[in-house]
């Protein structure tokens, strides 16, 4: 029987920490189909602006909507390519230049399938969750973030 | 009896409006709330902004029901 999936929380405030990543790799050595994985880290870079530099960016979001959209987003990633795991994680607060704020995770028998689905999910993510970037400056104002 | 609707402003939005809620009788469609709100606020005027009624993006002339949940949406910028 097919497993019924819910909407789950991807949302962490403050920054996303390597061991929390390492532990969520260690986690699926249990799952001895799985062949490959396929991971995308998003840090917090020092942009130089007109108005000053990046220290961190402040995330908020819409949530119950980016919630929405995101098991929407997932859903459509699962029928789309034969994947074992997904995982999403998306800060919200403030992340430090240096630190990690969107760690997404594919896992699948073979590589093609994992690389495929998480290229696609970060496009996606990045595209259509209703979350903001507010990049905090050294000059102690602000810019808002604009994705490319 | 007068139909009220529930805003929420996110990012660069409830910046320039000054308040991430607010509400506001119901001026029937999409268009008229954004006139509505670029009159009232002129700092929307050169913003950028989507809807979405009850968590669904919608655009223009869709109309608003009554009681409705109304967010303005700057561009995305997660990740």
């Amino acid at each position: 029987m097919d497993k019924v999936r819910t909407p789950k929380n991807i949302f962490v405030q403050g920054a996303i920490s390597p061991d929390a990543i390492a532990k969520s790799i260690a986690n699926h050595s249990g799952k001895t189909d799985i062949g490959g994985h396929s991971i995308f880290l998003g840090q917090v870079r020092a942009d130089e602006k007109p108005e000053g530099k990046v220290v961190a960016i402040d995330y908020t979001a819409y949530e119950e909507m980016a919630l929405e959209k995101a098991f929407e987003i997932r859903e459509a990633i699962f029928a789309k390519y034969p994947l074992t795991c997904m995982h999403i994680y998306h800060s919200l607060g403030e992340v430090k230049v240096g630190e990690l704020c969107l760690f997404v995770f594919t896992s699948s028998k073979h590589r093609k399938a994992a690389m495929d689905a998480c290229d696609e999910l970060v496009e996606r993510i990045k595209a259509e969750l209703p979350v903001w970037g507010k990049e905090i400056l050294d000059t102690e104002g602000h810019v808002w973030k604009v994705n490319v | 009896m007068k139909q009220v609707i529930h805003l929420k402003a996110f990012g660069m939005i409830a910046e320039k409006i000054g308040t991430a809620e607010l509400e506001l009788e119901n001026p029937g469609t999409l268009a008229a709330l954004g006139e509505t709100l670029r009159g009232r606020f002129p700092d929307l005027q050169s913003a950028k902004f989507g809807f979405a009624i009850n968590k669904k993006l919608l655009q223009g002339d869709a109309e608003i029901p009554a009681g409705a949940e109304v967010a303005l949406l700057p561009p995305f910028s997660g990740g």
